[in-house]
């Protein structure tokens, strides 16, 4: 188990290295020169070419990049264009909101997803079975977006139950009652997911069945609800734990998309709106740090995945 | 005739699938008739009606330009058709053959698929997002962006799928007969790839309709003035409280679309892996 982690690990560093390579020449291919972008219409090209060599954006691309990468092994991720402060703190400004959306659209993923997944798995072959899947697959098919705004318009515009838009941090006036501004995004952001994730605990749950122990547990008179429980729920969670942690490890990007419609101030909508401001510095250290969550979390769920089915770690 | 036989045999005893398929056909057949079924000109103003709610003049209603949303749908149908099928086929070709070649060349191989672990190192959205801004708004650009984030999984799945078949006896056999590299991989093995590639194609077809409508609501996909479903709602964002059938008939569309397909996509899967035969009768 310990050699299989330290290997996964290791092949982590040049994937990682060669993602920030990347990360660094997608931002530095964007069209548009980000010192002309700054200083607006009305610069003379002196002002540019003075910001460009303060930007050090006249040095050549291996340096830039050399020199970028070490300042980031340092936490040094430069300074935004945009707002003249260090990007580490644009990114941390973001990061509440985006941690507290991704923990509740968890929440409603496993609410809805466990619950709906193996009712549907009990009645298999039923009308039961047959509208919960079906539904499942329909709300997979739904635009993020659109959910969200018909969220907005029904319960913030029709019914004035829930605030349309903004999150105030918890720490500010109202203090946990501010999640309630969480409450429209991360459940339109769950239910694609929460669809995925019923499909899959059907999927499993009927895996499972078909086992052998199963069969040997039904045999020996076992009381089937126990049977459930025991010999087949738990051993299905397995396979859906790996998704959920591969689901949280995306949430943050699929939240772009949601954070744009609720306009919440987290890592999602930085990353749009400093692609529209050229803000290079920034869209480098957001993404490159949404990149690295990325794998580390994939990477904890295969070890996580590993300790549960020790075969695995076996291949 | 054996293909019709095929498809009933598909989708026998799953009017779902078979009602997405018809849905398929009749999206297929607006994009195609668009010009002559559309009553008006998808791109016409006429500040008269602007914002008008849906009516028999009107079937979907107007928008805030008051040009007709039911023709701009229609038209919206042909984007849908080109972004899922040019995905696809970029996803497919770009993807099969990496990964084909990654399976059958092990050295080669090795090269190509750290290049795709990286790529897979970022979450779908994110590299469409990455990708869409380096390049200029049009719908050749989106269509290939989409299509390159669908051809990691892609490859990564028939990397696994071929390497089994190099191993199989027949491969064997061909190679002592004397076929060459080219005809292994593209006449003894590749024919046994067409079902899961057929399954992978549909599944591509759906995600990238959901991939396209949210990049052009972020204003990073197709150019603002493409008919194209995910423009319009995007466009209809700030009127939605006056106007709620501007979000209700593309979203619809598109919910619509992509639910057939998947719906098709799973009857095909069912039909070709027998561990789902007989799983979700009906549906």
């Amino acid at each position: 188990m310990l050699g299989y982690a330290l290997r996964r690990l290791l092949t982590l560093v040049p994937t990682l290295l060669a993602a920030s390579l990347l990360v660094f020449l997608f931002v530095h291919l964007i069209p548009g020169d980000p010192a002309a972008v700054l200083l607006g219409d009305s610069a003379t090209p002196e002002e540019i070419a003075s910001l460009t060599r303060e930007l050090g954006l006249d040095q050549p691309l291996y340096t830039q990049y050399l020199l970028w990468l070490g300042n980031v092994l340092q936490g040094d991720f430069g300074t935004s264009i945009f707002f003249r402060v260090p990007v580490t703190s644009v990114i941390a400004d973001g990061a509440e909101t985006s941690i507290l959306l991704a923990l509740m659209t968890m929440v409603w993923i496993v609410i809805l997803g466990v619950p709906i997944g193996v009712v549907a798995a009990s009645y298999r072959g039923t009308w039961v079975d047959q509208v919960t899947s079906g539904g499942a697959m329909l709300f997979a098919s739904v635009p993020t977006f659109w959910l969200g705004l018909y969220l907005i318009l029904i319960f913030s515009v029709t019914l004035g139950w829930l605030p349309s838009s903004g999150f105030p941090s918890v720490t500010d006036d109202g203090g946990l009652a501010n999640l309630r501004y969480l409450l429209l995004p991360s459940f339109t952001l769950a239910a694609p997911n929460a669809a995925l994730i019923i499909r899959l605990v059907r999927a499993s749950m009927l895996d499972v069945q078909r086992e052998d122990h199963v069969r040997t547990a039904r045999a020996k008179g076992l009381a089937p609800w126990k049977v459930s429980v025991k010999h087949v729920f738990r051993n299905a969670l397995i396979a859906v734990a790996a998704a959920f942690g591969f689901t949280f490890a995306a949430l943050v990007s699929e939240a772009v998309v949601t954070e744009t419609v609720f306009s919440l101030p987290g890592i999602g909508r930085l990353v749009v709106q400093s692609i529209l401001r050229r803000d290079y510095p920034v869209i480098q250290g957001v993404i490159l740090v949404i990149v690295v969550l990325y794998m580390v979390i994939n990477l904890l769920v295969d070890l996580a995945y590993a300790r549960l089915d020790p075969r695995v770690s076996l291949k | 005739m054996t293909a019709i036989l095929t498809m009933g045999r598909i989708f026998r005893g799953r009017w779902l699938a078979t009602a997405g398929l018809c849905w398929l056909i009749l999206i297929a057949l607006a994009a195609i008739f668009a010009p002559l079924v559309a009553p008006y000109d998808p791109l016409e103003i006429d500040p008269l009606v602007r914002l008008s709610p849906p009516s028999l003049e009107h079937l979907f209603g107007t928008d805030h330009y008051g040009r007709d949303s039911f023709s701009r749908s229609l038209y919206g149908a042909r984007m849908a058709i080109v972004i899922g099928i040019g995905s696809v086929v970029v996803a497919l070709v770009a993807g099969g053959l990496a990964g084909m070649v990654s399976a059958y060349f092990s050295r080669l191989g090795h090269v190509i698929m750290r290049v795709v672990d990286v790529l897979m190192a970022f979450p779908a959205l994110l590299l469409a997002l990455v990708l869409m801004t380096l390049l200029e708004r049009s719908v050749v650009n989106t269509v290939i962006v989409i299509g390159i984030v669908y051809a990691t999984t892609t490859a990564r799945i028939l990397f696994g799928m071929t390497l089994k078949l190099k191993g199989e006896v027949f491969v064997d056999a061909a190679t002592c007969s004397g076929a060459g590299h080219a005809s292994i991989l593209f006449r003894h093995i590749l024919p046994n790839l067409v079902s899961p590639l057929l399954v992978q194609a549909s599944f591509i077809f759906a995600f990238a309709q959901l991939q396209a409508a949210a990049l052009d609501f972020l204003g990073l996909g197709l150019p603002p003035e493409v008919p194209s479903w995910g423009n319009m709602l995007s466009e209809s964002r700030i009127y939605v409280t006056r106007a709620s059938w501007l979000l209700l008939f593309p979203g619809a569309l598109i919910i619509l679309s992509v639910f057939s397909m998947n719906l098709v996509g799973d009857a095909l899967r069912d039909s070709i892996d027998p561990r789902f035969r007989n799983d979700i009768k009906g549906v």
